[in-house]
């Protein structure tokens, strides 16, 4: 018996070890990037853990001192995932309503476009996008990359969120309706609400979908709209490699999806497997 | 008297199910009808077609002798308490209750509002709760609330489905008691859906049995009662259940059940050799009282508080009766047992067939 | 009355229905320019038909790239299976590391593909990244990581694995924690071993749920872009030029914009007739697990 318990033990501790090892594997990366991003130029390529720590990294890419004016990236990446989000959820929650409320022609095949979004290739879209941008001088603005990155946030709001009205009973509003409210009120005061948690979670797994874009900005912007993906890739470039400035730019244009992913980790959590697992 | 609430031929299908199937329905002015009828029969569609909140595909829906076609249900001026209770998850009950009270058709001042809240909450017993977020109400709590939500405002009509089914035994009792009396009910239309037939006797000015998208019978409780259409809704009404001793109709218009041993002359309006089954609530037979005399064994007797239910074998067949405790003292399986019943007591109706329950076939006597 | 009332849901989904059809637009006009000679040498295109596919075709690049889309795409879909299932077996005896560590599973899953791209860059560098002066105690200290064919492919499957095993983990995780419980208890009582249990109930129950993740995942790789653009950008040589990198490479690089195109049209095929497969398999899967819980 005890020799049953203790090898039980035993393999408990090789569990819990193989996932530390899995962990060390998932966090080392993102510590390490912490680590070159606060080495001195100097010291770049002489050391690897022990060196003087300095801030001078993040003030060069803050302080657009190479050349690259990373802040404006940064507030260009702000500007459209958060236009991109916020118009998503203007035009995706009244179809998302009426998609789950009503069965009717059409719905079923805007709802299967949308997903069928999700698998083609972006570039199938990209390369005619980026003639038709420059035709009607949306390259390298706010509107282009807002309209082009609906591609990725619209299908994504409309399907969960179709599933959080679906999961409503329908009889709420229908008792608000008659309790004297019109179909409009019964849809703002009762419907709304109560989605409230989901349309926080898909709104920000959305955003950080948006944020994370790379083909779109890479492509069908120059350098007024870029956006931070494409430019913490720009200090990778030039004569002479500067890593801990990569590394301050990396962690700059991750800090904002990795404090909402760890605030909001568990409706994250939600969105996605939820997302996943119905449809 | 004027008819409040009127449907008319109404037809409502789902996919490939009937809902309901020609529904015909009449609700005098300030009347308390009770729509009986199992589940699946059609009962919350019927609601929720007066209330607009379902469209029929064809029939006519009249409220106040107007017709409805087209009219929201914001403005058709009914309140509906849900079977699912339907409050809002995210308010207190309080402010569920105040929800029509603040509406653009129904609003009051806060002031006002917050009277008439009080009095509905008093009257229902739900007065300490409604500070209470309604996730933290017990379902029977909830099943008060949103009764109250119907009856803190006028209505043209109260549209009432099941609203005491989730209410604990004794609690349900006492609601059932108090309904009717209470104020708005007394002067307002109402339509009240119930599975439970105790209830519907209970309550209803008038009953409608609705069975398969259909009201098959309606009338006072006495009418369904003594003259119910069919097996069916005799079933439906009465525990113990009404007993039906199948038998043919014998030359004098008599009943002689199917082993021979149970003969009643009934004055059967029906050709002689007829297929039926005779009706025995019960309640109408007596051990020693006057009218048809029967004889068989006891088989086995269950007290029921002040009454027992004595289970009698008459040649093949078994009924029930419930006889005051009194008279059953003493009684033994297997004991030899005289029943008697009036015969103005007796229902005699067409043998069921597969396709629909027997029907009432009249007596000449 | 009656019409407006039927009419309702359609006013709800316009917008959504003109914004689709403004991001179809494109689609469409991709899909013509196909049949077209169009470039920036050439604005003023010829109708060619079909030719720009025949070339496709016929080109040894286009199978090149095929072949190493596969691998790519087999190679991550199926690691990150494995280890994702792994990790969420693990976390599911939630134990008080394994609650602690779930916390910050979705921490690679939040970071940009190609950021991740560029941290591990830096990492596999020969000579001054930290990889090889890790392996150095190992004796393995020069590796050539993303300068050798092979090792490309690899260092790129390995930046996708590392990105995205949380999400086979997540959806495996959800999975295990909905698994209903008697079948287990049933197994319990019946004093059944925990391989036999793990084999013929947590597996066949679990698979419908690791098979959305790997639908997706596989899916996803197919059309990878993102992490061989900021890791190898297609090199050395062609080894790592999955489809979209050459479609990108024709059509931005060198501007031919109907040939660009006529390539990711092929791969959208490829993507479309795998997924039908998958989902269908999906369906007898389900079937199975459903047949599993009801026992």
């Amino acid at each position: 018996m005890s020799r049953t318990t203790s090898k039980k033990r035993l393999l408990g501790w090789l569990a819990d070890a193989a996932l530390i090892l899995y962990f060390v594997f998932a966090l080392f990366p993102i510590a390490w990037m912490v680590i070159l991003s606060l080495k001195p130029a100097n010291q770049l390529f002489s050391t690897y853990f022990s060196f003087s720590p300095t801030l001078d990294g993040y003030r060069t890419v803050l302080g657009d001192s190479e050349g690259i004016p990373f802040v404006r990236f940064f507030v260009n990446s702000l500007v459209v995932s958060l236009g991109a989000v916020a118009l998503s959820l203007l035009v995706g929650l009244p179809a998302a309503y009426a998609s789950a409320r009503w069965r009717f022609k059409g719905s079923e095949n805007l709802m299967f476009t949308l997903l069928s979004f999700r698998f083609a290739p972006e570039l199938t879209v990209i390369i005619p996008l980026f003639v038709l941008y420059q035709k009607l001088g949306l390259f390298d603005t706010y509107v282009g990359m807002v309209w082009v990155l609906q591609l990725v946030t619209l299908p994504l709001i409309v399907w969960i969120m179709r599933s959080y009205f679906a999961d409503l009973t329908p009889e709420l509003e229908q008792a608000a309706l008659l309790d004297g409210y019109t179909r409009k009120q019964a849809f703002f005061k009762v419907a709304i609400p109560l989605v409230k948690p989901g349309i926080a979670a898909v709104s920000l797994l959305a955003f950080i979908f948006a944020w994370n874009n790379f083909v779109f900005p890479l492509i069908l912007t120059s350098n007024e709209a870029q956006t931070v993906t494409v430019g913490a890739l720009s200090f990778l470039g030039g004569d002479r490699p500067k890593y801990n400035l990569t590394a301050a730019a990396a962690l700059v244009s991750v800090v904002p999806p990795l404090l909402l992913a760890l605030t909001i980790q568990r409706y994250l959590v939600r969105g996605l497997s939820f997302g996943a697992v119905k449809s | 008297m004027s008819t409040a609430v009127a449907l008319r031929g109404i037809r409502k299908t789902y996919g490939k199910t009937t809902a309901l199937d020609g529904l015909d329905l009449e609700v005098r002015e300030g009347e308390f009808f009770c729509l009986l009828g199992p589940s699946g029969a059609g009962k919350t569609t019927t609601l929720k077609t007066v209330a607009g909140l379902e469209l029929p595909d064809s029939g006519t829906v009249e409220l106040g002798g107007k017709d409805m076609r087209g009219v929201e249900p914001y403005d058709r001026g009914v309140a509906m308490c849900f079977e699912s209770y339907a409050l809002y998850p995210h308010k207190s009950a309080y402010d569920n209750l105040a929800s029509p009270l603040r509406s653009p058709r129904h609003r009051l001042p806060a002031a006002q509002a917050r009277e008439r809240i009080g009095e509905i909450a008093e009257l229902l017993g739900i007065s300490a709760l409604l500070d209470r977020p309604v996730g933290r109400l017990s379902n029977g709590q909830r099943q008060r609330v949103a009764l109250g939500r119907v009856l803190v405002r006028p209505a043209r009509a109260f549209l009432l489905d099941e609203p005491l089914s989730h209410l604990d035994a004794k609690l349900r009792q006492q609601m059932r008691a108090e309904l009717k009396a209470i104020g708005a009910v007394q002067h307002t239309t109402t339509l009240y859906v119930t599975h439970d037939s105790v209830e519907a006797l209970a309550l209803g000015d008038r009953i409608g049995v609705i069975r398969d998208g259909r009201i098959v019978q309606t009338g006072t409780r006495e009418e369904i009662w003594y003259r119910p259409c069919d097996t069916e809704v005799a079933r439906a009404f009465g525990r113990p259940r009404i007993n039906l001793l199948p038998g043919v109709v014998t030359q004098d218009g008599g009943f002689r059940s199917a082993d021979g041993k149970v003969e009643l002359s009934v004055g059967a309006q029906a050709a002689p050799g007829t297929d039926v089954l005779i009706g025995l609530r019960p309640r109408d037979i007596t051990l020693r009282g006057p009218g048809h005399e029967l004889t068989g064994t006891v088989y086995v007797t269950e007290v029921l508080g002040r009454s027992v239910e004595v289970t009698v074998r008459l040649g093949e067949q078994q009924v029930s009766l419930v006889a005051p405790r009194p008279d059953t003292t003493g009684l033994r399986p297997d004991d030899p047992v005289r029943l008697s019943v009036r015969p103005e007591n007796l229902l005699l109706f067409e043998a069921d067939r597969p396709e629909r329950p027997g029907r009432r076939i009249e007596k000449s006597a | 009355m009656g019409w407006r009332l039927a009419l309702r849901p359609y006013v709800l989904i316009v917008p959504a229905l003109l914004l689709t059809c403004g991001i179809l637009y494109p689609f469409g006009l991709g899909l013509y320019y196909t049949l077209f000679d169009f470039s920036a040498s050439k604005p003023q295109p010829d109708m060619v038909r079909f030719e720009n596919y025949e070339t496709v075709f016929t080109q040894e690049a286009f199978w090149n790239s095929a072949w190493v889309t596969v691998l790519y795409a087999v190679g991550a879909a199926a690691v990150e299976t494995l280890l994702g299932v792994a990790v969420a077996l693990l976390l599911h005896r939630s134990t008080i590391v394994g609650r602690v560590l779930e916390k910050i599973l979705i921490l690679p899953l939040m970071i940009a593909p190609v950021i991740a791209a560029i941290i591990w860059k830096l990492m596999l560098q020969p000579s001054v990244g930290v990889i090889n002066y890790l392996l150095r105690p190992f004796g393995l200290g020069g590796v050539q990581w993303t300068d050798t064919p092979t090792g490309a492919l690899l260092s790129s499957i390995a930046v996708d694995v590392w990105v995205y095993t949380p999400f086979v983990a997540i959806l495996a995780l959800a999975g295990l924690r909905s698994l209903p419980t008697s079948p287990f208890e049933a197994a319990a009582v019946d004093g059944a071993g925990w391989w036999y249990t793990f084999r013929r109930l947590t597996l066949p129950m679990l698979w419908p749920y690791v098979l959305v993740a790997v639908i997706f995942r596989f899916m996803d790789s197919l059309k990878v872009f993102d992490i061989i653009y900021a890791l190898t950008e297609g090199g050395p040589g062609d080894s790592t030029v999955v489809l979209q990198i050459r479609a990108y490479l024709e059509a931005i690089r060198f501007q031919r914009y109907s040939f660009g195109i006529s390539y990711t049209i092929v791969l959208w095929a490829v993507v479309y007739l795998a997924a039908m497969v998958l989902v269908k398999h999906l369906g007898k899967i389900q079937r199975k697990a459903a047949e599993v819980a009801a026992k």
